[in-house]
């Protein structure tokens, strides 16, 4: 045991020495990982969404109508920048980009409301972005009701009702909204912490695909597995050791960028964000060993490994739920060791949820570790048989 | 002149044997498109979010509350999974991920309604999943402003009211909202036009950066250029290697917005003369950037090492998936020098919105300019790369000769 301990500390010597002298492993383990992670905390930095363009026909042309436009434009999201003549020139706008919606009020609008008698309004959103699609809809139907109901406060208590019988009169169910976890529906919040763990996540793969595969393009691989002693074990652990170090570092890198820049709460535990990020790299680590070893070849690895990593966004269930998926890609979803590191950052970061509820996710990326070990053999003949070097 | 035509001729054989002998590059370059469109079209295939578990406390247990929670069973986007019977049993069930959102109805509900006082119910729902948010929240808030309406219109009835009358005070502006092009607001899409795009973007950056390293990395460039070189010879260079991917990309881009479009239900609204043309231009502009990037790799690995991250970052920049209301100005403009930009932007509006040519004229634009800029850049780059490597032989060929002699 101690001369296995001997190797590795040989072989992690070695890499330190060619992390040190390739340029390339300063660019991937810190350049472009500090980069793409500021690129991110710049891209949500400003949150949330605001003055969406929309066009409003607004055929009735009357105090009430422009109160109504006026609510609209007051709202958050939303922003009056084209009133126009006709559907027509709306959708005209629309298909060039330049408005979102068109806000649609009839003719004799306020005349209905004041003979009390029932108007309608009309709202076409485009869908193709529902994003904010989402967004809209939901701030003109809040100017609308809020719009409404002041007209219903005042038709009931023209008819004699106090303020507070007008109200619950109009309101009979009333509710209090509480959003949990992200109070202020901050994209930010949840976009941020996701989309950086997967630019860690390529990084680690291109990095240690990289560090493996030069070994074979450049044919040192037999030297490789001779500073190990010719123990394959000693000879991976030693390799991968400096890389996932450098990596870790990186990724607390990332976690302030987070917690201070971005500013995502932490309601819960950070020691199980530690072991999860930790566990995430090595579970990278060792696929990326997995594929190296099947393919034996550098440039093919990276092809493979990089497409591997950049699927696991979609499939990680943040944007478009796992739930919702075909049954099939549920279960291509549990492939990715992602999946199970995006359900522990939402849970510790923003749901503070007990340590104990991220056990089984924890468990799931430990077993993506395991995986290097089915192709030991196959490494080690790999490294050591010239055949398989200096390919393209 | 003739000579020039040669040459384009000799550059296009080389490339297609480069391409096609190249595994990494065919996988890169051919199926790559068809590999991650298809992939991500099946992710996102069912389109739309249903059916979200939620749980009801319900301290009243009356009909009329039973009545509310069959309102949140009815409409598509909930169901009432559980009813706990208390909140902390709601929590357990929401950190254990069984539900998405708890209502909670009150002891006092059904009597403060027939008592026409103000009923109370607490949502609470979970932000940290947007989609879920967005369908527990309106489903509830629909639900709960149904059943208000209902019992409002009641009141005034029983109070004498006539029925248009009632109408009218409980709902004096019917708020209708209709959402185009896109009515189910499914996620596919919503999303696929802008992958699609940025993929051929990504694919053709990575793929010809490759091509572009292994030359550099064994020295193969100048092959390319006719012995004594004249003025304007990287021109057919360039042209000629342009030809070969837009010809791979006309088949596969053919395959992807044909058939794949066909096969998802993904909308096509666009006129086929207008969408065909759009393509031409954006993949010109992303053959011409892929070029002029690709004379910057030295070694065979290095495109996909280098490049392959970006691909996220280009897509949240063209203002598709994160909208560009949110994103800061100088980032968004900085991205307008991307091909994707323009063409996610100007895709998704012919080929989703059904706009014409002259209303997507701004893009088309842009992408013309962008093709001879970094068209202009791929000749300086080749020319640069060519000049290197003939001197370095040069060298090489001299000291050879001062070690013979």
């Amino acid at each position: 045991m101690p001369g296995f301990f001997h190797n590795v500390c040989a072989v992690a010597r070695r890499e330190t020495r060619r992390l040190i002298h390739q340029p390339m492993y300063l660019v991937l383990m810190v350049i472009l990982p500090v980069v793409s992670f500021s690129f991110f905390a710049i891209l949500f930095g400003q949150g949330a969404i605001r003055n969406v363009p929309l066009a409003v026909l607004d055929q009735d042309n009357t105090s009430l109508s422009r109160k109504v436009v006026q609510m609209i434009d007051e709202t958050p999201t939303a922003m009056i920048s084209y009133g126009i003549q006709d559907m027509a020139e709306g959708e005209r706008l629309m298909r060039e980009g330049k408005v979102v919606a068109i806000v649609l009020i009839p003719p004799f609008f306020e005349k209905s409301i004041l003979s009390n008698s029932q108007t309608h309004l009309e709202n076409y959103v485009s869908g193709t972005n529902i994003t904010v699609n989402g967004l809209l809809s939901k701030d003109i139907q809040t100017a609308v009701t809020t719009f409404s109901a002041g007209i219903q406060l005042q038709l009931l208590m023209k008819q004699g009702l106090t303020e507070a019988q007008a109200m619950a009169q109009l309101m009979p169910v009333r509710f209090d909204k509480h959003v949990l976890f992200n109070p202020h529906i901050n994209y930010g919040y949840y976009l941020a912490p996701s989309f950086m763990p997967m630019m860690l996540m390529i990084f680690v793969v291109m990095v240690t695909i990289f560090s493996l595969g030069t070994e074979l393009k450049n044919a040192t691989s037999r030297d490789w597995i001779d500073t190990g002693g010719g123990s394959v074990w000693a000879a991976l652990v030693g390799k991968l050791a400096p890389i996932t170090a450098v990596m870790f570092l990186i990724s607390l890198v990332m976690l302030i960028i987070n917690f201070k820049v971005v500013g995502t709460p932490l309601n819960g535990s950070l020691a199980v964000i530690l072991v999860g990020t930790l566990l995430f790299i090595l579970s990278y680590q060792a696929i990326s060993v997995l594929i190296v070893s099947l393919l034996a070849n550098l440039r093919l690895s990276l092809s493979i490994g990089g497409g591997y990593s950049v699927l696991a966004f979609t499939f990680s269930g943040l944007t478009f739920p796992i739930m919702a998926m075909w049954e099939p890609m549920q279960w291509v979803s549990r492939i990715f060791p992602f999946t199970y590191y995006t359900d522990i950052f939402i849970d510790q970061m923003l749901r503070g949820t007990p340590w104990v509820y991220s056990l089984p996710d924890l468990g799931w990326m430990s077993l993506f570790i395991v995986l290097p070990l089915l192709c030991l053999g196959r490494l080690k003949r790999v490294a050591t048989e010239e055949k398989f070097w200096g390919r393209l | 002149m003739r000579s020039y035509w040669q040459q384009t001729g000799a550059v296009i054989r080389n490339e297609f044997h480069t391409v096609f002998t190249d595994k990494g590059v065919v996988l890169i370059l051919v199926f790559a498109l068809l590999i991650y469109a298809t992939a991500y079209s099946l992710a996102y295939g069912s389109q739309v979010l249903r059916n979200v578990p939620i749980g009801v406390v319900d301290e009243s247990r009356t009909p009329t509350s039973r009545a509310l929670i069959d309102a949140f069973n009815a409409g598509p986007n909930t169901y009432v999974a559980y009813t706990p019977t208390s909140m902390e049993e709601a929590r357990e069930l929401f950190h254990a991920r069984k539900i998405y959102g708890v209502v909670y109805i009150p002891a006092d509900y059904e009597r403060c309604l027939y008592g026409g006082q103000q009923a109370n119910v607490a949502i609470y729902c979970d932000a940290s999943y947007f989609l879920m948010y967005r369908q527990v929240f309106q489903e509830v808030v629909t639900s709960i402003g149904q059943t208000g309406a209902m019992v409002e219109f009641q009141r005034l009835v029983a109070k004498g009211a006539n029925i248009p009358q009632a109408q009218a005070t409980t709902q004096p502006v019917i708020y209708q909202s209709q959402n185009l092009f896109n009515p189910y607001l499914g996620y596919g899409t919503f999303v696929m036009p802008a992958i699609i795009m940025v993929i051929i973007q990504q694919t053709m950056l990575i793929g010809i950066g490759m091509i572009g390293g292994t030359w550099r990395e064994f020295g193969l460039y100048h092959k390319l250029c006719p012995a004594g070189r004249r003025r304007m010879s990287t021109l057919p260079i360039v042209v000629g290697r342009a030809l070969v991917y837009a010809l791979i990309y006309a088949v596969t881009c053919a395959l992807v917005l044909g058939l794949l479009y066909r096969l998802f239900h993904f909308p096509m609204n666009g006129n086929p003369w207008t969408v065909g043309i759009f393509m031409v231009a954006y993949v010109s502009s992303c053959i011409a950037m892929g070029i002029a990037v690709s004379t910057l790799f030295r070694y065979r690995e290095n495109s996909l090492l280098l490049m392959l991250w970006t691909s996220i970052p280009v897509l949240m920049v063209s203002g598709v998936s994160f909208p560009r209301e949110g994103i800061p100005e100088w980032l968004y403009n900085l991205g307008q020098l991307l091909p994707s930009s323009h063409g996610v932007d100007g895709f998704i509006r012919i080929q989703t919105m059904g706009a014409s040519m002259s209303e997507v004229f701004p893009e088309i634009k842009w992408l013309i300019i962008l093709t001879i800029v970094y068209g202009g850049l791929a000749c300086i780059g080749i020319h640069q790369v060519i000049r290197r490597e003939l001197r370095q032989r040069q060298e090489a060929r001299i000291a050879e000769k001062n070690r013979t002699e």
